[in-house]
């Protein structure tokens, strides 16, 4: 129910306001506006500096390096494109961290974007009343509210060696490889946790939006012997998709923004400044929780900021298009 | 014969969809089982003795020693603080924050939905561009500007959960359009001041709606690990708390006292959950578009 409104606000909504009339300022009008400005001054200030301070700052120090200390011991800084050049040669060497991290910025994208059609195979089932459906509702969508670090230091501990998985896999005779501390194969094993765990939110909202659709029009299916694999491409998900379309837009906006659970991973043997877990985002997080030097990571921080402004607006003039129109 | 047909056809395609639902009922119930198993197991190893931990890895408890959970208040430490002042933190940080950021949401919300003034559809762009580009990485500017303003590493920092213009803005913003005006008619005409009219008629309205976001924000907060990790070191929460343990006993760690530890972090969100279950998953749900 509420997911509809969020979805429909998106869509303009001056509708609303009236054709501008000429009217003198009232004493009401006076004091309408006091209340307006009022109310919205304190939320207007709180913007204006984690918002716009902090972004605009981020630009600033993009373009800034570290020119030592001045008498006080304060930092100084001078301006440079030293950043951007330190970045694109980085860019040129493939194995620099900024390539690894992207490289693993993008699985992370491909498996959430993967999850998109499963989570809404999963809903599909779950809409049909499968048996035991309120149960597998309640308990796939568990891991979405549950501490990451509760079930990330439990998964740690099942793919152990000598843990419940190596277990099973020794009865047909094969022992589980380290695969958190082995390069080759971490990045794909913190992913396939966060497949493990991700299925929640997404599955929910398709459903809900799949018990938005008429019965009569699934009825009529029925009475027609429409076969399940196409009722669910062929009636189900236009009917959902504008749903659709806002999960994969995010998905696909968000794309450098993933951070995973990475930072869980740390410990035992296992380091996450190795390039080849990091991803971008936590590239970033992590130069800032050491604090060495903070224009570089702020650079490739707005850099990717403007690579994915025109991707925001591509992918929402795309779907704009490829919308199927279904009204009902 | 041209009776027949369409009855053949539903009986195919019904018969078709029974060995399609037991296939997928079998992978459900497998995904399902490892879910279940993964959380039965963590309840398990938090009640056993630390040697049994080592040599009964997968095993149930020979002895269930709830003792663990009293063991962790005492010595789960981060940074010098116990359990008690984690969980203290992180009620503070998840309640406070949820608070302040629903709070303001519904001032702005309510104001440029209700109300006619220069610069409304401005503010109105503005919070939905704002939503819409999504910012890589802007930590090291955050870090600076914090440090500036003196709120890093202080209960401070929670005005930055104040925001007004985000996700919460926008449901609250097609919430209070719908929301009928004669009730607060009604006020003006008893020489009710503007104020009075929202916090008296119209917020109290709104009440469900802002009920389930404050729980959702609850809840993101209270399983927020890497935002109190790089700006709240002193004031560790339950989930930042519970990950530096780790990271600072990485020889010789209590396997189970932690486990006993992080089941006590979820104890509050399960609670919640039980409580809430319907008015928990569809929120979520829409917490979800937040991304």
């Amino acid at each position: 129910m509420m997911s509809e409104e969020v979805l429909t606000a998106e869509l303009p909504a001056e509708d609303s306001t009236p054709p501008k009339k000429k009217k003198k300022l009232t004493k009401r009008k006076i004091g309408e506006y006091a209340f307006c400005y009022g109310m919205l001054l304190l939320p207007l200030i709180q913007f204006a500096i984690f918002y716009i301070w902090i972004n605009s700052n981020s630009i600033i120090m993009a373009f800034q390096e570290f020119d030592g200390y001045n008498d006080n011991g304060g930092e100084l800084f001078k301006w440079s494109l030293y950043n951007f050049t330190r970045f694109f040669n980085e860019w040129s060497n493939p194995t620099s961290v900024v390539v690894s991290a992207l490289k693993n910025t993008f699985k992370y994208f491909a498996a959430g974007l993967c999850m998109v059609p499963v989570s809404f195979f999963v809903a599909y089932f779950l809409y049909k009343k499968i048996w035991g459906y309120k149960f597998f509702r309640v308990f796939f969508f568990l891991p979405s509210i549950i501490s990451a670090v509760l079930f990330v230091t439990t998964y740690k501990k099942l793919i152990d060696y000598g843990g419940p998985l190596d277990m099973l896999l020794s009865l047909f005779g094969v022992r589980i490889p380290p695969l958190l501390t082995d390069d080759t194969k971490a990045t794909a094993t913190i992913i396939a946790y966060t497949v493990w765990t991700g299925l929640g939110i997404n599955m929910i909202l398709y459903q809900s939006a799949m018990s938005r659709i008429p019965q009569e029009v699934m009825e009529a299916a029925q009475l027609d012997g429409v076969p399940w694999y196409r009722e669910l491409p062929q009636i189900v998900l236009p009917m959902v998709w504008p749903t659709i379309a806002t999960t994969l837009i995010l998905v696909i906006t968000s794309m450098f923004n993933s951070t995973g659970p990475i930072l869980l991973f740390a410990g035992s043997g296992v380091e996450v400044d190795n390039q080849a877990v990091t991803t971008i985002s936590f590239w970033i997080y992590r130069q800032t929780y050491k604090a060495a030097d903070l224009n570089y990571p702020a650079a490739i921080g707005m850099f990717f900021t403007f690579v994915s402004v025109p991707i925001v607006f591509i992918v929402r003039w795309v779907f704009n298009k490829i919308d199927p129109q279904v009204t009902y | 014969m041209f009776k027949l047909k369409p009855l053949k056809r539903k009986m195919r395609s019904s018969k078709d969809f029974l060995i399609a639902k037991i296939v997928v009922f079998i992978l459900f119930a497998l995904y399902a089982f490892t879910l279940i198993f993964a959380m039965l197991w963590a309840f398990s190893a938090s009640l056993k003795s630390q040697n049994e931990f080592y040599e009964n890895i997968n095993g149930l408890p020979r002895e269930w020693l709830f003792s663990n959970y009293v063991t962790a208040f005492s010595s789960v430490q981060a940074n010098g603080n116990n359990m008690f002042v984690m969980f203290w933190n992180s009620v503070w940080y998840s309640c406070g924050g949820a608070a302040l950021g629903v709070f303001t949401s519904s001032v702005t919300a309510y104001v440029v939905a209700k109300y006619k003034f220069p610069g409304r559809g401005f503010i109105y762009g503005l919070a939905l561009v704002t939503m819409m580009i999504p910012i890589v990485g802007s930590f090291p500017s955050q870090y600076k500007v914090y440090t500036a303003l003196g709120i890093i590493d202080t209960p401070l920092l929670l005005i930055t959960k104040a925001a007004g213009f985000g996700f919460n803005f926008i449901v609250l913003f097609s919430f209070f359009k719908t929301l009928s005006w004669t009730y607060a008619e009604a006020g003006f005409i008893d020489g009710a001041s503007h104020l009075k009219v929202f916090f008296r008629i119209m917020l109290p309205q709104a009440l469900p709606v802002i009920g389930s976001l404050f729980m959702v924000a609850v809840v993101q907060l209270w399983n927020e690990y890497m935002e109190p990790n790089l700006f709240l070191q002193s004031y560790p929460t339950l989930s930042s708390g519970l990950y530096i343990f780790q990271l600072e006993m990485t020889r010789g760690i209590n396997y189970p006292v932690l486990f006993a530890g992080l089941i006590v972090s979820v104890i509050p969100v399960i609670i919640l959950f039980v409580c809430f279950q319907k008015t928990m998953m569809e929120s979520m749900s829409v917490g979800g578009i937040k991304g």
